[in-house]
């Protein structure tokens, strides 16, 4: 225990990784969380070419929005729609902006799309998609009927129209309530589209910067021959080594968390996270609200983080220069991420299983995995198969490193 | 008490780095001397058992060091030549580091540490980070670090490369202090720091021992090969390409030479009483030194 205090002591003593946890955070919960609630997310448009133009009135705009979102009673019913969407239009004819915000707005138009594409008028060019602002609210009715139609299309579409695939989707579609409850939405489509899919992929870039020099970075100060002939050796140290870096990678996710959520509290507060997450994609499958959403994509990235820091701990071990190891860990998660545009999509969600390569978003999809004839459907399998992975690493870490250190 | 070499070798590849050396050592203070690739700090590797052998292997009170693992370690003190230290760690901090990957209870250790950096003159730099201190400074936290667990046996790869005049006394002093009934091995190619200290001397060339003994012994060898004369200045020249010239001064016009030779080089020269450093550079010549 005390030596694991000691090795972990060390890993935050070094310049860089406070560096990397500074920039981390900054970026994560200063720019994607604060500043992206208050400024440039939600704050009142003054430019309407940059949304870094807007003003600096976030919290009194999403406060507005939720307002008036709860005036429609918290349900989406045909009837509800129908009148945010008439709102929508009484504003816009009075020159005024819409107090539900411009976001709320384009997932209107998002669903109308979607669910009423005869009513898309063409002759209105690049307006056309604009459809909130000019379709008959009175003839937006049966909305979870022509989802329900739309869906079953995708799947048709997507090879997933057949046999127990079509079931297992349809069924856990089946146990998606409706109608569904309504709050103002945006603020949710935010985090859980936008900033919690990132947070993975920004984790990798630092957890790449300070853990792969966690076995190489000894051969780089020159102290293995040293560690070597003390009575603990390479056997405990490799251990505490791997254990520091699974601590830091869980403490840079709790700090990532912990100020990602007070800022979400702060400016969001907890309206709507009873809502499903249907809001955010429509033809989403999962039945789950926004704060089980929410919930995974934390453990999403956390357990990625983890099973990620596992194969950069492996790569450090079996390289003794810092840059290889930085340059390997860096392609063990973006390299795959890059290669999967150019495969098919069997590869394509075979490699979204390695650590961090995938994305939490899964959650809005409706992708499975045929495993022994069975389907499962994929947030299942890539919450669980990385951090194996990443773990199933770790004892070849501590193996490669102490071989190597012996020759 | 005794370590044992037998039949050490290590090559890399073709090369022969260490080539089937043999000792045994008890208690008492052993340097190791050589020029650089001479093949002294793989040995010291081997007998540290971080490095396997390709053939032979070393024994600790008859037991096989490769086969007693941690229990070999607990008796071992090292110092590799290149020490690594953590720039970000305190003096005091990096000890307590080592201490604990020694397995010394921090009960303990605590007041080795304490007690370690007063013995190598730090006690005024426990707190302060490592990367400010100097060469000689580090060096001598690497003392520090090996002597920690109180070693049985203490191996040293250049203890004194870095540190001032001042500094190797002081070590010097401390180890000989240290040796009592320990084992000490310390590698250098400074041949005063061997002739002050070391009980028995073991000179390397091309990975094998060519001369061992005490340095009585060993500076005996060179008797009747180390010879001073004066020649014309302009002359010194041609007398280094034609002999080893172990020192050379300047007097008026002419120049003393202070040489290694088999025989009498010139009908002028006069023999002197030799040194170890006459019998280092009659073994290695000057530039190979």
């Amino acid at each position: 225990m005390e030596l694991f205090a000691l090795e972990h002591k060390k890993l935050w003593r070094r310049t860089g990784t406070r560096l990397c946890v500074a920039l981390c955070f900054v970026y994560m919960v200063i720019f994607c969380g604060v500043l992206n609630y208050q400024w440039f997310g939600f704050g009142s448009e003054a430019d309407a070419t940059s949304a870094f133009g807007n003003y600096f009135d976030g919290w009194s705009q999403i406060r507005a929005s939720q307002a008036r979102a709860a005036r429609y009673g918290g349900v989406l019913t045909d009837e509800t729609f129908q009148r945010m969407v008439a709102d929508l239009q009484r504003d816009d004819a009075a020159g005024l902006e819409s107090e539900l915000g411009r976001s709320e707005r384009t997932l209107f138009n998002g669903w109308l799309g979607q669910l009423y594409p005869e009513m898309e008028e063409q002759d209105r060019g690049l307006y056309s998609i604009l459809m909130a602002y000019y379709v008959d609210t009175s003839q937006l009715t049966g909305f979870y009927a022509r989802r329900q139609a739309v869906l079953e299309e995708f799947l048709h579409s997507q090879g997933q129209g057949v046999g127990p695939e079509w079931e297992l989707l349809l069924g856990m579609n089946e146990r998606v309530e409706e109608p569904f409850r309504y709050q103002w939405t945006s603020g949710w489509q935010l985090l859980l589209g936008d900033a919690l899919p990132d947070m993975g992929t920004v984790m990798a870039l630092f957890l790449a910067i300070v853990l792969s020099s966690t076995f190489a970075g000894e051969w780089h100060s020159g102290a293995a021959a040293l560690l070597l002939t003390t009575e603990r050796g390479w056997h405990s140290l490799a251990l505490v080594k791997v254990l520091s870096g699974l601590a830091f990678t869980a403490e840079l996710f709790t700090l990532l968390t912990v100020g990602g959520v007070a800022a979400q509290l702060i400016w969001l507060g907890t309206a709507g996270w009873d809502m499903p997450i249907q809001l955010i994609k429509l033809l989403a499958v999962a039945p789950m609200n926004m704060l089980q959403a929410e919930i995974y994509e934390y453990g999403y990235a956390l357990l990625g983080a983890l099973g990620y820091a596992g194969v950069v701990m492996l790569l450090s071990a079996l390289v003794k220069s810092n840059v290889l190891a930085l340059l390997l860990s860096l392609a063990a998660v973006y390299g795959p991420a890059i290669a999967a545009q150019y495969l098919p999509m069997g590869a394509q969600k075979a490699l979204d299983l390695l650590p961090l390569v995938g994305s939490s978003a899964d959650i809005f999809r409706t992708n499975t995995f045929r495993i022994f004839g069975h389907y499962i459907w994929s947030p299942y399998l890539l919450l669980a198969v990385p951090v194996l992975l990443g773990l199933a690493c770790t004892p070849f870490a501590v193996l490669r490193w102490s071989r190597r250190m012996r020759t | 008490m005794e370590l044992t070499l037998d039949r050490l070798t290590k090559h890399y590849g073709r090369k022969i780095a260490v080539d089937c050396v043999s000792a045994r050592l008890g208690p008492g203070v052993y340097g190791l001397l050589g020029a650089n690739g001479a093949g002294k700090t793989t040995l010291m590797r081997m007998l540290c058992a971080i490095l396997e052998p390709t053939s032979g292997q070393v024994f600790w009170d008859g037991e096989d060091t490769a086969a007693m693992g941690a229990a070999y370690r607990t008796v071992l003190g090292y110092l590799p030549q290149d020490f690594g230290y953590y720039p970000g760690y305190t003096a005091s901090e990096f000890l307590a580091y080592i201490a604990a990957l020694k397995g010394i209870p921090r009960s303990i250790a605590a007041g080795r540490v304490r007690q370690l950096l007063r013995t190598v003159g730090l006690q005024g730099a426990a707190d302060r980070k490592l990367r400010t201190f100097s060469g000689g400074m580090k060096q001598r936290v690497g003392i520090a670090q090996a002597l920690l667990n109180d070693p049985q046996i203490l191996i040293l790869d250049e203890p004194t490369a870095g540190l001032d005049p001042k500094e190797r006394v002081h070590l010097r002093n401390l180890l000989a202090d240290y040796a009592g009934d320990r084992i000490v091995i310390l590698s250098t190619h400074i041949v005063s720091d061997v002739e002050a200290i070391a009980d028995r001397v073991f000179v390397m060339k091309d990975g094998k021992f060519i001369l061992r003994g005490t340095v009585p012994e060993l500076v005996r060898q060179a008797e009747g090969k180390v010879w001073e004369l004066s020649v014309p200045a302009d002359r010194v020249r041609a007398w280094q390409e034609d002999f080893t010239v172990v020192n050379l001064r300047h007097e008026g016009d002419r120049a003393v030479l202070r040489l290694v030779a088999d025989s009498r080089p010139d009908g002028h020269a006069v023999p002197c009483t030799p040194t170890m450093e006459d019998l280092y550079l009659y073994h290695f010549g000057a530039e190979e030194a």
